[in-house]
């Protein structure tokens, strides 16, 4: 039963101890979060290492309060510079910029922070209660099933993230490759190891997300290094009035709704939602003449939708061990880390981690909510560590953690090496989620693959057999031609990123009336 | 024309350097060249004015009734170099800067900005700790 | 990472930039190459006596045909003149020219700080990458420049061994000096 298995999850949460790496976790997820240029991926990464002294338990609850703190950190930014870091963060910069401007960033700020927690304790909420039904099915799901499973997740990754299909396939092949390197499971033969020991172990996965994600912005950055700074808004002054609460609450519960739903579906991401959230408060406001210079309404949607699609997202990856973000992949490594096979058995053979992870990520939430508006003035200080010192310190502590895993120089180099294949992603526009997602899905694809066709003496038809494996084959089938086809048939309609350009638009005009965000020279 | 440069942030040594840069220009009837310059490199800043902060500041010099020009280099040098920069540019017959308190301790962890301007500034320097009105 | 389809990405800043050679072009040609290698080596690899079904090597042709089939179709697209948008961020100017020096200097910076690991520990290693790396961002190379950052990378270095090895227990080269100084510990 759900409830007594989350209150079981409660109880292993809540000691001293764990709730101390609660507060540390959530500390330090939100003070990187809110560094610039390091997004939840990235986060996530860099302070893997740390939680891998810690037993199990300890560690997934700090994981917990890392994710969901890098999150926050991400927004909070986005709201009091009006950069959105992230694609997620910028539905919720374009009002609340606004609203700073007219002199309400506080409550800006409070209508984001509260409804990140409502949303967050909303879908954390219905992550308990799908969980277990979700569990049952996947019980029976076989081998076969779970191919096509990472099948439509490597299509939907592959397909919806980035610029094009094509260069989110040529990034998936990347990470399918990295995870060829090594030795394979099922045969014990060594393949494309080049020869090197250290390989026959295969790569690391942590050095390639750190590699990608960290080494790989670090080389972007600094080759291309912006100078100027942003303006900081006004945080100081009336937090949430009656009426903003008024004008709150329905937009956080929208939100929530579209967010959820989102996260769970291979590649959903918190992207669309937050659009869909933004474009429905739009409609449905009673004050339209506010939007576009800062409704509350407009802040309050897309960042409940924002939090509620990061919990979605561990529904696909607890209930079924599928990744289907870049974040949830190094979740997922994380869980590998600790000798946890990933997989549809998770909830049932690790069943009292998952749910002390899940009691903690309420636990988190909660700190957020307490932490995060009194502490604005401290994360607005971290903002002004100067650029060489950020990325450095970036560098050193990718240096860390790749070096913790094995101690051995060699993953230093290895970690160079694809911290410049990330760097040239980067430049080209080739999205790095689905490389890591390939990285981590790709040798759980083969292994199904090959038990479900030694099962059935190689006979292909295996694949196919089940009415599940058909109605997800035909679902990736759908992600992989469905764009191609819906853009020929009815045009496109503007995109979140197509929103963001026209506001970088409205920059350009106010740099050329010499009132720039970037403090360009004069 | 003669020119007095006066380096601004918005805090009170800042403040207490443009009073008596406005007082010394009358006294000079000379230009006044407000430089509030950023390194650049941080994407935060708050000293670097924008916004409401500038436009009080232009509101203020011309209300001194002073010939005034106010210059925001942002070029990913430190202020000592910016002013200095500054100066030798206009040919500056005083530069006016505000001067932190220091202790002993702060003296030694960082190279005092102060410091580098009196040694790189060719022309008079006017170190100020509080407003005119207070001295 | 997020721009919409390619038809709209000839719109783009990004695609302001002068259209000559593209490096996407060596990226794609790259990814064929690395099919192609896929196919080649995976024939060499040994398949257990008894396999009856698939073995150790489908999977592998599977990605390099794939790959193959990526990058081909890519380099063909690259050559008709679409052109991924760069990666946007809050810390990249979209419109500066590529800095190819500071991509150098961190690269030698970071494989000399891993060989140098061993040898004089990492607190002192990870400084003088730290240095290297902040004192290029910085856009000047001289040795006074440096000192700050490796005072600040030296700093963090050793705060974050002793975290690390004397409380958390990970296994950290600290060098002779700082494992000499924290012996006591």
């Amino acid at each position: 039963m759900a409830i007594s298995d989350l209150l079981g999850g409660f109880a292993d949460a809540i000691t001293p101890v764990n709730l101390l790496f609660a507060l540390l976790g959530v500390l330090l997820g939100t003070a990187v979060g809110v560094l610039p240029g390091i997004g939840p991926a990235m986060t996530v990464a860099l302070l893997l290492p740390a939680t891998y002294v810690l037993e199990p338990t300890s560690a997934l609850i700090m994981f917990a309060g890392i994710y969901y703190g890098g999150m926050y950190g991400g927004s909070t930014t986005s709201i009091l510079l009006n950069t959105p870091g992230e694609s997620a963060s910028i539905m919720t910069a374009l009002e609340g910029n606004k609203m700073a401007k007219a002199g309400r960033g506080s409550a800006a700020l409070a209508t984001a922070a509260i409804g990140s927690f409502v949303a967050g304790t909303i879908a954390t909420l219905l992550l308990a209660l799908v969980a277990p039904t979700l569990v049952e099915v996947a019980i029976n799901v076989t081998t076969a099933d779970y191919f096509a499973l990472a099948v439509l997740a490597f299509v939907a990754v592959a397909s919806v993230l980035g610029s094009s299909p094509l260069r989110g396939l040529a990034a998936l092949c990347l990470g399918l490759y990295l995870g060829l390197v090594g030795t394979d499971v099922l045969s014990g033969q060594e393949r494309f190891t080049l020869g090197i020991p250290q390989l026959s172990d295969g790569i690391d996965v942590v050095v390639v997300a750190v590699a990608l994600f960290a080494v790989g912005e670090a080389l972007y950055v600094a080759s291309r290094l912006r100078k100027g700074s942003v303006q900081v808004i006004d945080h100081k002054g009336s937090w949430m009035t009656r009426e903003d609460l008024r004008r709150s609450w329905k937009p956080w519960l929208r939100g929530t709704a579209f967010g959820f739903p989102f996260g769970v579906m291979p590649a959903g991401g918190a992207e669309i939602p937050t659009f869909l959230s933004y474009a429905t408060e739009k409609k449905l406001t009673k004050h339209p003449e506010e939007f576009g210079h800062g409704a509350i309404e407009g802040v309050a949607g897309p960042e409940a939708a924002n939090n509620a699609s990061a919990a979605g997202v561990l529904v696909p990856l607890l209930t079924l061990g599928i990744p289907t973000s870049a974040t949830a992949a190094i979740i997922l490594a994380a869980f590998q880390g600790y000798g946890i096979q990933p997989g549809p058995t998770l909830l049932t053979t690790e069943g009292p981690l998952v749910w002390a992870l899940i009691a903690s990520l309420f636990i988190g939430n909660a700190m957020l909510l307490v932490l995060n508006l009194p502490l604005v003035g401290l994360w607005v200080k971290l903002l002004r560590i100067p650029r060489p010192y950020l990325y450095a310190g970036i560098l050193t502590f990718a240096s860390l953690g790749s070096f913790a895993v094995n101690a051995d120089p060699l993953d230093l180099v290895i970690l160079l090496a694809l911290g410049l294949l990330g760097f040239a992603m980067r430049r080209f526009g080739w999205p790095v989620a689905p490389a890591v997602i390939g990285l981590i899905l790709g040798p759980i694809a083969e292994t199904n693959l090959r038990r479900a066709l030694a099962i059935s003496d190689g006979d292909l038809s295996v694949l196919v057999d089940s009415w599940f494996s058909r109605v997800v084959l035909g679902l990736a089938l759908l992600a992989l031609v469905g764009p191609v086809v819906l853009r020929a048939v009815r045009g496109r309609r503007p995109t979140p990123a197509e929103v963001q350009r026209e506001q970088e638009e409205d920059r350009e005009v106010q740099r050329a009336a010499g009132t720039g965000d970037w403090g360009a020279s004069s | 024309m003669s020119v007095v440069v006066v380096g601004y942030v918005p805090n009170p040594r800042g403040r207490a350097a443009l009073e008596h840069a406005v007082l010394e220009a009358h006294r000079r009837d000379a230009l006044l060249v407000v430089v509030n310059s950023s390194r650049g490199d941080a994407l935060v800043d708050e000293e670097f004015l924008r916004g409401d902060q500038l436009r009080a500041l232009h509101d203020e010099l011309s209300a001194s009734g002073l010939r005034t020009e106010v210059r925001q280099p942002v070029r990913g040098r430190d202020v000592a170099e910016e002013l200095s920069a500054v100066c030798t540019e206009t040919g500056a017959e005083l530069l006016v800067i505000g001067l932190k308190k220091r202790s002993a301790v702060g003296k030694l962890l960082m190279g005092s900005a102060a410091q580098r301007i009196l040694l790189d500034v060719d022309c008079p320097v006017l170190g100020v700790k509080s407003s005119p009105r207070e001295a | 990472m997020n721009e919409a389809e390619e038809s709209v990405a000839s719109e783009t800043p990004a695609a302001q930039r002068p259209r000559g050679f593209s490096g996407e072009l060596v990226g794609a040609v790259l990814l064929a190459a690395l099919g192609v290698y896929l196919l080649v080596d995976a024939g060499a690899i040994a398949i257990p006596g008894s396999s009856n079904t698939v073995g150790p090597r489908f999977f592998p042709y599977a990605v390099g045909g794939l790959s193959v089939a990526t990058g081909a179709l890519l380099a063909l697209r690259v050559l008709r003149g679409d052109r991924g948008p760069a990666d946007d961020g809050e810390d990249v100017d979209p419109d500066a020219p590529t800095d190819w020096r500071a991509v150098a200097v961190i690269s030698v910076a970071f494989v000399a700080h891993a060989l140098l690991i061993n040898v004089v520990g990492w607190p002192l290693a990870v400084a003088l990458m730290f240095a290297a790396v902040a004192t290029t961002l910085q856009g000047r190379l001289t040795p006074q420049a440096a000192v700050r950052p490796f005072l600040v990378g030296l700093t963090v270095g050793c705060v974050v061994w002793i975290i690390f090895v004397k409380a958390l227990d990970v296994a950290l080269p600290g060098g002779i000096v700082l494992e000499f100084l924290t012996s006591w510990f």
